[in-house]
């Protein structure tokens, strides 16, 4: 059964100043314990802390929060991009994310590489992708543009195309991060019918989003995140 | 006790995991390369074009300033140049295994281990397209195949060992700390001097002889000694595997206490 525990998660980021990414200023303020590189100084950002959460098949979660809430880094940490400091993660099942997928791209191969890249780098046999490969080509919608090097794209195609290659890759749990905002009005509601079949397919939905129209339409529990603590976590009546 | 025993499991699981997916990474490297000639007409044939231009401009120039023979002394010089690029290339490129991968590293999909392989792949890569002008430099100096140059490939073993341990030790280092790059690259340039790519040891001074054990000129000797029939000793070959299990100790440790921070640094 797919499902994604949580227990006690704390994740913080170390954010070195000009100087603290700086070996040489590292070695000299421990040579002289740290008085004169005060700059080498570490500031640490809280960005979860003590995340329970037990997420099973049938849910479909919506977090909501303000910018810098912890988001991202939540859906990231479910995806098991950051090992938590504190707490334990346990996950069971195909995790598919579409956290800033354009980022995975390579600019300069073509549509028809990237996907390929893609398939790749998520270990998916060659022959699945030769199967999966036509049907995220319609998908797209993006035709001969496929062939052509990424960066010519708009900032909507690449979306386009990221987004129908994690959604034709088989998952059980799907993490999606403010996705639907981009791309134009007849994408936008294929993307929301093929969103809809993942979801009835993959069982877990994990969704980050500022639009409470778009949780209370597509999700069934909603958590809300405020400064890394999960401040609300309820159920939505169906409806 | 128990910890540090199953942390260790764990780290070498990591590793494997990344490993075994050749697939992954060997396709990255090489996307690495066609990509960044993809727009010239010759394509990856310009790294085997630019380094044999390179070898004819240096090789009768310095033959006739070190005044030696050209058969001898011209193979030794594209070997060292070749090699050297090699070595120099991948720890160089090594400093940006990881940082440099930032976004597909975000994406979660894959260990660090992939994006190290990646680099250490992309490189050989580029070795191979190099390495190719061996042959016609052999036909053209009267070098004709010998037992002893089987020894190539323990050497060459040897080689790749260090530059993959090299590539996940300094991929790490650089993540966190960000000057590192360029003190390794001045360093490189440093060592390429005092290391015999141009010239050749035999003609040192017996006081300049220490040069010799730095541990590239021992790297350099493995390889290119067998190739010209020049063996080198096996207190070579001892010190040489010393520094290879210290080299690869060091990425192991560092890998396996490091590795989950990495991504924190990008």
């Amino acid at each position: 059964m797919p499902h994604i525990t949580l227990t006690d998660v704390s994740v913080a980021f170390p954010i070195f100043g000009a100087y603290g990414t700086s070996l040489k200023h590292v070695l000299s303020s421990s040579v002289t314990g740290g008085r004169i590189g005060q700059d080498a100084g570490v500031t640490v950002i809280q960005a979860l802390q003590d995340i329970s959460l037990d997420i099973r098949e049938g849910d479909r979660v919506g977090i909501m929060g303000h910018n810098g809430s912890g988001k991202t880094t939540l859906l990231r940490t479910l995806k098991g991009v950051f090992p938590p400091q504190g707490g334990t993660r346990e996950a069971v099942g195909r995790i598919s994310s579409l956290v800033e997928p354009v980022q995975g791209m390579e600019p300069e191969a073509t549509g028809w590489e990237n996907i390929a890249l893609r398939g790749v780098l998520k270990g998916i046999s060659q022959a699945e992708m030769a199967r999966l490969t036509p049907e995220i080509a319609e998908f797209s919608g993006l035709g001969d543009y496929l062939s052509m090097p990424v960066r010519t794209y708009s900032s909507g195609m690449m979306m386009r195309l990221a987004f129908s290659i994690a959604t034709s890759i088989r998952c059980d749990i799907l993490l999606m991060d403010e996705w639907l905002s981009v791309g134009d009005v007849e994408f936008k509601e294929q993307a929301e019918a093929r969103l809809r079949e993942v979801v009835d397919r993959s069982g877990i939905l994990v969704l980050a989003s500022h639009s409470a129209d778009l949780i209370s339409r597509e999700c069934n529990r909603v958590i809300e995140l405020r400064q890394g603590r999960i401040v609300r976590d309820g159920r939505l009546v169906a409806g | 006790m128990q910890q540090s025993f199953s942390s260790t499991a764990a780290a070498c699981r990591d590793w494997w995991r990344g490993t075994r997916n050749a697939r992954a990474w060997w396709t990255l490297a090489r996307y690495d390369i066609v990509l960044r000639y993809r727009r010239s007409m010759l394509g990856p044939l310009w790294l085997t074009i630019s380094m044999g231009l390179m070898l004819l401009g240096i090789g009768p120039l310095y033959t006739e300033l070190f005044g030696v023979s050209k058969s001898e002394f011209f193979p030794h010089l594209a070997l060292g140049i070749i090699f050297w690029q090699y070595f120099a290339g991948t720890i160089n490129d090594g400093c940006t295994a990881f940082s440099g991968a930032a976004n597909h590293i975000k994406q979660g999909d894959n260990p660090l281990a992939v994006f190290g392989w990646r680099v250490w792949a992309r490189n050989l890569i580029q070795f191979a397209h190099h390495i190719v002008l061996v042959v016609p430099i052999a036909i053209w100096a009267g070098i004709s195949p010998a037992p002893a140059n089987l020894l190539f490939f323990a050497g060459f073993l040897i080689v790749l060992a260090n530059l993959l341990a090299a590539t996940f030790t300094l991929g790490i280092v650089c993540a966190r700390f960000r000057d590192v790059p360029p003190i390794v690259s001045s360093l490189m340039q440093f060592l390429m001097f005092v290391t015999p790519v141009f010239w050749l040891p035999d003609k040192l001074p017996p006081k300049a002889r220490l040069l010799l054990l730095n541990p590239f000129a021992q790297l350099l000797d493995v390889v290119r000694g067998p190739l010209l029939d020049r063996t080198p000793p096996p207190a070579v070959w001892a010190s040489i595997l010393g520094w290879t299990v210290l080299n690869v100790a060091v990425a192991a440790i560092l890998y396996a206490r490091k590795r989950s921070q990495v991504v924190y640094w990008l």
